[in-house]
């Protein structure tokens, strides 16, 4: 469609408001953008005008100054031709507008505050309606710009909601560079950098072990990994491809023993184990993990549903064993499914923290990183230990988010049973 | 489906048929085989194979006097002689004598039930097995030896091959488990009956009866938090698809560039381990957390906003970061499906002249609601389970005395965990537990049935 519209005209009622909007954003200059109340003492009144013009935190609003006039400007321009660079130029002028404005927000407190100037609360008592008409009035001009030029706004839109789904994400990784201590501090930014929050989770270990976790969680995950692929690959292949008489049964009894609430089973899991003497062990770990993963098969069973049968008959007439068309057949074709099943049973004890706090109750030499991590986080240690939690739980993200982008296509499908395959 | 049923049900009737028709039949050997396994093979000449089958008879009379008894005898009651203090003569002190523990009593009853259950089955085969030599000895073919038996299980019989070892973990680690924490609901296993010291022993459906009005307390409870859990299922559920859909609809717009560096944005956001991020969240959202300082200092508030810790506060911040965890699932499961949409149903809209948002509403919608109703209703079952963003943002709080042992936000499934990890009531906890089950099962089973995956299973084939 869009290749028979080249070029594209530009939605000239929008190009029309834009002026308007350029014009508005100006005058907002002429409005109160910063009240600096008058306050008893001299030191004070005296440097009103020297706070303007040098402190950094309250020069920010200069450039935002320049940015309405030069958008005044551009947006005349309009009015005389209506040409695709003005509005352009508008969509920068703008973008540099809000973006200002949000950055002057944020920091500008800091800076004011750090002048020891400032006797009240900063930005909100003292930026006043200027200030705000001007930052809507650009958030508008942004939009419409980018609708005049028949650009998706929508730009804006997933801009802002990247930043909201990305900050605290961000926040756990700049606070687990942070010097300084504590759980809750009423900044973002730290006051000093340091890498020994990564640093000491290697090297104090008396309390909180975090190598010893990573390693057990390692090994649980690694021998989880082998069993579950092999059971699940087992399992999917008997239900897909073999016809027995029990093979309707089987079906039906996965499917209903997997809408349990795992929770309500975890209790008697551990006095099963208990009972043979596993309880508090790695082995049980992986025993119940693998128990567990086994139910996931659906994935696999729908995928090797669609590998032609045609293909193992033909092996079958001329010879060969169920199991070696298996090995010869369907597993060669089955790599992507291979790949999701070994990754899925691969993240699971690294996200789980539930089962392990039952069976492993206190016995903390056996903690995964998962409850290790939540246990840094009870009351009498997150003074102490939160930027340390950060360090760890950056590095457990960032493996299993790298594995889980490689398998989203396949989580896609597992979440809606093959339902909606393409 | 109905000739399926039909089908099984002959197939039951015919398990009895077949042992009595194989007894009528058999010679003294295959009868014999009925009381001693494997005797019919040993006769015949299989000797590996009878020995086998003896010797799991063997075994299991062996693990059925020795171990079993004791706990399957007391079944009824679930112990009789309680922890007593018996005055030692030599050592003259009092001490304990360990008294029936009712929770081993159930456990390895059930566990013996089900060895019984699946030596029946091996009973069984021993009884065909017996009857098939019989039969080939009599039209004098000859008899599969070990070795054939062997070959067999990679060809006619591979599916036993394969299934032994997935259906054992299955048994022990979910199946034996969960009809353990079922036939608990029927106890009176809680705080006050805790084994070893004491013993809990059958109440019939007296948890059942408290829980739909015979305990005033619970039975308000139950009802109060079912209520929260399905406002809370419906509303999570709705936003989530909706503004998750829109979210995808932005991305996959023709005229938007970077699609993956924005689909990876949000996907990331899904990997990280949700007890990273949740509990990040709660920390960001605590009173004394980053959010709350900020706003104080930027002057927007002068009081901290209780967000987890008010109930009306607690709710809507839940809902929330329930957003913030849940668009971007929707959106990665929708953006497949949108693509799937056949483009030349846009193409001759567009040539009829059709505005985009005609389109979306003509065309994407209801594909989407076509496509997705599966997914909708497992997403629902998800969100009454979802135990993660509550146990990690509020951990059910703030709590509430007129609630039993619950607080405003929990789900059933929280409420379960409370009362099983920190309360030991376990038998109100798998009551608790059979609700929700009942309730995910019969959505999931309505899924299960609409998206048609098992009766298209052959279809590719």
């Amino acid at each position: 469609m869009s290749e028979i519209r080249k070029p594209k005209a530009m939605r000239h009622n929008l190009v029309r408001a834009l002026p308007v909007i350029a014009v508005l954003a100006a005058l907002t200059l002429l409005l109160p953008w910063l009240h600096v109340p008058a306050q008893e003492g001299a030191d004070y009144a005296r440097t009103g005008i020297n706070l303007l013009l040098f402190d950094r935190g309250i020069l920010r609003l200069i450039p935002l100054a320049a940015a309405a006039v030069l958008a005044l400007l551009v947006g005349l321009s309009l009015l005389a031709r209506a040409n695709r660079a003005g509005v352009r130029a508008l969509v920068v002028l703008f973008s540099v507008a809000v973006m200002g404005s949000i950055y002057t927000l944020l920091t500008a407190k800091v800076t004011a505050d750090a002048s020891g100037l400032m006797p009240q609360p900063f930005l909100v008592a003292h930026l006043q309606i200027g200030f705000w008409a001007f930052l809507l009035l650009s958030l508008v001009g942004l939009v419409v710009a980018l609708m005049a030029l028949r650009q998706p706004a929508t730009y804006v839109v997933l801009t802002a909601m990247g930043v909201v789904w990305l900050l605290p994400i961000l926040w756990l990784v700049i606070t687990s560079l942070r010097a300084e201590s504590g759980a809750y501090t009423t900044y973002i930014i730290p006051k000093g950098w340091t890498l020994s929050n990564y640093t000491r989770l290697f090297t104090e270990t008396e309390q909180f072990n975090f190598p010893r976790w990573y390693l057990n969680t390692l090994w649980v995950s690694v021998v989880t990994c082998i069993i579950t692929t092999t059971l699940v690959l087992m399992v999917a292949y008997t239900l897909s491809r073999l016809r027995f008489p029990a093979r309707r049964a089987f079906l039906n009894l996965g499917l209903i023993i997997a809408m349990f609430p795992g929770f309500m089973s975890m209790i008697a899991v551990y006095h099963i184990l208990k009972a043979v003497g596993l309880a508090k062990s790695l082995i049980s770990l992986i025993l119940v993990y693998s128990g567990g993963g086994v139910l996931g098969y659906t994935i696999a069973k729908g995928f090797f549903d669609t590998i032609p049968r045609s293909l193992d008959e033909a092996a079958l007439i001329d010879g060969a064993s169920k199991n070696t068309v298996f090995w010869k057949i369907i597993l060669p074709s089955s790599r992507p499914i291979l790949v999701y099943t070994a990754i899925t049973a691969f993240i699971a004890p690294w996200v789980d923290f539930i089962f392990v706090s039952v069976i492993m109750k206190d016995d903390y030499a056996n903690y995964t990183v998962a409850l290790g991590l939540f246990k840094m986080l009870e009351r009498e240690h997150i003074y102490q230990y939160f930027t340390r939690f950060c360090a760890g739980a950056v590095l457990v993200a960032i493996p299993i988010t790298l594995l889980f982008i490689r398998i989203q296509k396949f989580y896609v499908e597992g979440v809606t049973g093959g339902a909606v395959k393409g | 489906m109905t000739s399926v049923t039909a089908a099984r049900r002959k197939a039951r009737k015919g398990i009895f048929r077949e042992l009595y028709e194989t007894f009528r039949d058999g010679d003294a050997a295959t009868r014999l085989s009925f009381l001693v396994m494997g005797f019919g093979s040993l006769v015949k000449g299989q000797v590996i194979k009878g020995l086998l089958y003896l010797g799991s008879q063997a075994l299991m009379v062996w693990y059925l006097v020795g171990f079993a008894w004791q706990y399957l005898s007391k079944l009824d009651t679930l112990g009789d002689v309680g922890m007593q203090r018996v005055w030692s003569e030599e050592r003259q002190i009092f001490v304990r004598t360990p008294g029936d523990n009712s929770l081993l009593i159930l456990l390895f009853s059930v566990l013996s039930i089900m060895l019984v259950l699946g030596f029946l089955v091996l009973w069984r085969a021993n009884i065909r097995s017996a009857y098939r030599a019989q039969r080939l000895k009599e039209q004098g073919k000859p008899l599969p030896t070990f070795a054939d038996d062997i070959t067999s299980m990679v060809n006619e019989r591979y599916h036993i091959t394969l299934l032994t070892m997935p259906t054992l973990m299955v048994l022990a680690f979910t199946l034996l488990p969960t009809i353990f924490m079922i036939l608990l609901a029927f106890t009176n296993f809680d705080q006050t009956h805790q084994p070893p010291g004491n013993m809990f022993t059958w109440v019939g459906t007296e948890n059942f009866r408290n829980l739909f009005g015979g305990h005033p307390l619970i039975a308000n409870t139950f009802g109060k938090v079912l209520g929260w859990t399905m406002i809370w299922a419906v509303i999570a559920t709705f936003t989530n698809y909706l503004l998750g859909m829109v979210l995808a609809i932005m991305i996959n717009n023709k005229g938007i560039r970077l699609k993956a560096m924005w689909r990876t944005i949000f996907v990331v956001t899904i990997a990280v381990p949700q007890f990273v991020s949740l509990m990040l969240m709660s920390q960001i959202l605590h009173d004394q957390g980053p959010l709350n300082a900020l706003l104080k200092q930027f002057g927007f508030i002068q009081q901290s906003i209780p967000f987890l810790t008010d109930t009306t506060t607690a709710r809507l911040t839940v809902l929330v970061v329930n957003l913030w965890v849940g668009i971007p699932y929707t959106m990665l499961i929708t953006s497949g499906i949108l693509m799937n949409i056949p483009k030349d149903l846009y193409e001759s809209a567009s040539i009829d002249g059709a505005s985009p948002a005609r389109m979306f509403f003509s065309i994407t919608l209801p594909y989407m609601l076509f496509v997705t109703t599966p997914y909708l209703i497992t997403a629902f079952v998800g969100n009454i389970n979802n135990f993660n963003v509550i146990f990690l943002l509020t951990r059910g709080g703030p709590m509430v005395t007129e609630y039993y042992q619950a607080g405003k936000t929990d789900l059933l499934v929280t409420w379960l965990y409370r009362l099983t990890v920190d309360r030991q009531d376990y038998s109100l906890a798998s009551t608790i537990g059979i609700f929700v089950f009942v309730i995910s099962a019969g959505l999931s089973l309505l899924v299960f049935n609409m998206s048609g995956s098992s009766r298209r299973e052959e279809e590719f084939q």
